[in-house]
């Protein structure tokens, strides 16, 4: 490794440090420099264990330098913990963790390895994708915080997450249905050529042996899909049926069932034809879509659990004068506790020392970092950007902001979509008329005194023709062609169904902050009062990453390509003002209205925007105006919106200066300002009370709520990690106009599915009718309800010719 | 075409299609598709010296087995 004579690299974690403060030794006849106590520690460590491989698998990868500051282990022992996370069988225990500072697989390697070593761990295996790790060991031999603390020795750390609530059970739910799924699909698959070979037997002649070949094979295909595959829907009906309801899942099962009785009775006798493919096409086709469902879910779990992760477990508390570090959930309201840069806040409280900038974008949608002074509220959730901090925790972990909307977001999972419980409720009625029907059909045939069989076979029909495969076509293969023709416009629709809720909203509820702005601060005005090198302003912005340097920078790069980076000297950050540097002779200062008023320079100016002014030598040399631009074409799509028939309402957190401001440009009329994330989704909430279906548009935590309480959510780019997992829909691509193009895609999606639905009502009608009467032969119901399936799916393509050159 | 020749073809397509397919369930079961990544990279770290330690780990699980059988 090649480095400047000033750093060198640290033996363990290879990250850069200078020369002067490495610790330096001779081990092996040869030289080694660490950062840091820790570092050199866990190098020995891996020595003295024979696991000095690590550092050929790591290869020049940058690790974290070991952090040798843990919380007391002892919680690991107590036995509240040991309920809550162990679970213990035949005398062995067994926990699931989550192991922090993992980079690559030699992390993985090491940390196996170590575990492998270790006395009374019976198994350890750590999954490298989500960095959970699944440990059983003998409680006799080993205790658990020896395991944290083996861990802990070699510069990883480890904390306990609750496998049975959540992700682990959801896990094994969608292993079960993909077991599932694949084998309807491989027999499917099997059984569709067999049936192919047995319609082009039914037109040329087959003799019967050759046909009980084939009808032997169906069978064979047949059985474990409806058993196996179809075993959810046994289940669902019984249920149903518990409770004294007929649901879908009977017809389902009733129709299935029977036609593959019939098909077993139509093999053993040779009389008519089997209808094997039938049933597991059914099943497989209705299971797919249940399976596309729960994995959904898992999404939704998923995000949960990285929000969950993504709040520091431990807190440095100050305790007269001395730092301790506790867990976070020991926090109590009261205490002290200290944060450094870049750390993001978990629990509520008051700022006690020191001041510093917060970004609040996550929670208020607030798109400048905040100053915060001595006694200013500090909500969890927002990261301190700038300095170390100290605050007095006015709340406990569990009743903080951030929490609570981990908690209302995981009630929100649980509730189920509205439309979903009409359709049962509708398919309920259907099934029982369908079965009324049938039977009413083989009374009155045995009365007019056909032979038992013959009843049957007809009464039988009338289910095969009532379950609904055209019926059950008309949704999916409309919404599959939606769906295809979203994601190539950059929108991604999480479940289908959402296309049909989408296209009967009544009201947007939009953002403001990355929605219908940018989301950033972009330069709008440059005005230069004295002539001046460039260089300097650029330099001077490059040497921070605030939101307003990064957009001069970006203005300067695009006016000018030429410009450069000089070396400055003395560069200091002045909190929430701005910066100060040195070059040469010259002193350069940069910043807003508030740093110059304390350098007792005159900035006469008035503006409605940030503004950023640089003088050098206290003489004010240009000035820049900034502003959160609206997005490409925000007003022509509100427009078109409208035109739709929607109403628009904008909810941001931001004053309502600005919010009118904005809204007036774009055109919208409704306007709520300076709300709180449970102010937006009481706004949502009032507007469904009010039998509207409301879409809401948003990009950031603070919009989680509203998001998950409204009918539709849409989440803009992927700005917030959680907005996108709580939302239906994706906007890719983070432009306005696409808002319109989903509306009006849905739109189209949803009238197809009506005409489908018609169809398949009206043949439905007609065919059940016909069987009823008796004149269906079974050749002649397997041929109309081809037909009837082509029809549907040919109206559900035509959707993609209206969109082709949209 | 004889009735044998086609019962065979049948059974043995789907024999092997079966057998490939209980292979796929019994990866998904025993977790194998799980972690894609731990897998392929796994095999970097495929030496001699990780073979004694998984034979290590075998032992100890056969010792805590036979225990609990006693």
């Amino acid at each position: 490794m090649q480095l400047s004579n000033k750093f060198s690299a640290c033996s363990h974690c290879h990250l850069e440090f200078d020369k002067k403060t490495m610790i330096y030794e001779s081990f092996q006849q040869k030289d080694h420099s660490f950062c840091c106590k820790g570092c050199q520690n866990v190098f020995h460590l891996l020595k003295d264990e024979g696991l000095e491989s690590f550092y050929d698998k790591v290869g020049s990868k940058k690790l974290h330098s070991v952090n040798d500051q843990h919380a007391s282990l002892s919680k690991f022992d107590q036995e509240g913990y040991a309920k809550k996370y162990i679970t213990s069988k035949n005398n062995l225990h067994e926990i699931s963790l989550i192991i922090e500072g993992i980079h690559c697989n030699a992390c993985v390697w090491l940390n196996e390895r170590i575990l492998h070593h270790c006395e009374g761990i019976i198994e350890a295996s750590i999954n490298y994708t989500n960095h959970k790790a699944k440990i059983t060991w003998n409680p006799k031999e080993i205790k658990l915080s020896q395991i944290i603390e083996k861990i802990q020795s070699i510069g990883y750390n480890a904390y306990a997450y609750d496998s049975h609530l959540q992700e682990e059970r959801v896990n094994k739910v969608r292993r079960d249905y993909y077991s599932r799924l694949v084998v309807g699909i491989f027999c499917t698959m099997n059984i569709m050529w067999i049936a192919i070979a047995q319609y082009a037997g039914f037109f040329t002649g087959m003799s019967q042996s050759i046909k009980d070949i084939l009808n032997i094979a169906e069978f064979a295909l047949a059985t474990p899909t409806l058993f196996y595959t179809g075993w959810f829907y046994f289940k669902g009906s019984y249920y149903g049926l518990k409770n004294a309801m007929v649901n879908m899942d009977f017809l389902i099962v009733s129709g299935t069932l029977s036609t593959y009785f019939y098909s077993i009775y139509v093999s053993l006798t040779g009389v008519g034809e089997v209808y094997f493919e039938s049933v597991t096409m059914i099943i497989t086709f209705i299971f797919a879509g249940k399976y596309l469902e729960v994995l959904s879910k898992k999404n939704a779990v998923d995000s949960l659990d990285g929000i969950s992760s993504s709040i520091p477990s431990e807190q440095t508390i100050i305790n007269s004068g001395s730092k301790k570090v506790v867990d976070t959930t020991l926090v109590q309201a009261g205490d002290i506790i200290e944060v450094r840069p870049g750390e993001k806040v978990a629990i509520d409280g008051i700022l006690y020392k020191y001041t510093g900038n917060f970004d609040e974008a996550s929670i208020s949608g607030e798109s400048n970092p905040i100053y915060k002074n001595q006694g200013d509220r500090i909500t969890s959730g927002t990261i301190c950007l700038d300095s170390v901090i100290q605050y007095r925790a006015s709340k406990s972990f569990a009743n903080s902001m951030i929490q609570s909307i981990t908690t209302l977001l995981e009630e929100s999972l649980s509730k189920k979509p509205k439309i979903e419980k009409i359709v049962n409720q509708i398919s309920g009625y259907f099934s029982l008329m369908v079965l009324a029907m049938s039977l009413l059909t083989f009374i009155g045939w045995t009365m007019l005194g056909i032979s038992f069989e013959d009843a049957f076979i007809i009464s039988i029909s009338v289910i095969v023709i009532a379950c609904p495969c055209a019926l059950g076509l008309a949704t999916p293969v409309a919404t599959l062609i939606g769906v295809a023709i979203g994601a190539k416009k950059g929108i991604l629709f999480k479940t289908s169904s959402h296309l049909e809720t989408m296209a009967k909203a009544t009201t947007i509820v939009l953002d403001k902050t990355g929605t219908i702005t940018n989301g950033r601060p972009d330069v709008i005005n440059f005005v230069k009062e004295k002539d001046f090198d460039l260089n300097l302003l650029y330099s001077l912005v490059k040497s921070s990453a605030h939101p307003i340097s990064k957009a001069i920078a970006n203005y300067l790069e695009n006016m000018d390509e030429t410009v450069k980076e000089y070396q400055l000297n003395e560069i200091k950050n002045i909190e929430a003002r701005g910066l100060k540097a040195s070059f040469k002779n010259f002193n350069l200062l940069g910043g807003n209205a508030e740093l110059f008023k304390e350098a007792s320079i005159d900035l006469n100016l008035n503006s409605s925007c940030s503004v950023f002014a640089f003088s050098i030598d206290s003489k004010i040399v240009c000035f820049l105006e900034l502003e959160d631009k609206l997005k490409t074409d925000a007003a022509i799509t509100m427009k078109k919106i409208k035109e739709l028939g929607l109403e628009i309402i904008m909810c941001t957190g931001d004053n309502s200066i600005v919010a009118n401001n904005i809204a007036k440009k774009v055109g919208i009329d409704v306007v709520y300002s300076a709300m709180l994330p449970k102010d937006k989704a009481d706004v949502v909430k009032d507007l469904q009370s009010n039998k509207k279906i409301v879409i809401t548009v948003g990009d950031g935590i603070n919009d989680a709520l509203a998001l998950s309480s409204s009918d539709i959510a849409i989440a803009m780019g992927s700005n917030t990690d959680l907005a996108v997992k709580v939302s239906d829909i994706i906007f890719i691509n983070n432009k306005i106009t696409t808002l319109y193009d989903a509306i009006a895609l849905s739109k189209s999606v949803f009238n197809t599915i009506k005409q489908n639905l018609f169809f398949s009502l009206i043949y439905n009608f007609v065919t059940i009718l016909l069987a009823v009467l008796g004149y269906v032969i079974p050749v002649v119901a397997a041929i109309s309800m081809s037909l009837s399936s082509l029809i549907v799916v040919g109206n559900s393509i035509r959707i993609k010719r209206i969109f082709k050159n949209g | 075409m004889d009735d044998n020749v086609i019962s065979t073809m049948i059974f043995v397509s789907i024999g092997l299609g079966s057998l490939g397919l209980f292979a796929f369930l019994w990866g998904l079961k025993s977790g194998q598709f799980d972690d894609s990544s731990k897998f392929l990279g796994g095999a970097l770290h495929d030496s001699e010296e990780d073979l004694n330690s998984a034979k290590k780990m075998t032992d100890k699980q056969d010792k805590i087995k036979s225990e609990t059988k006693q």
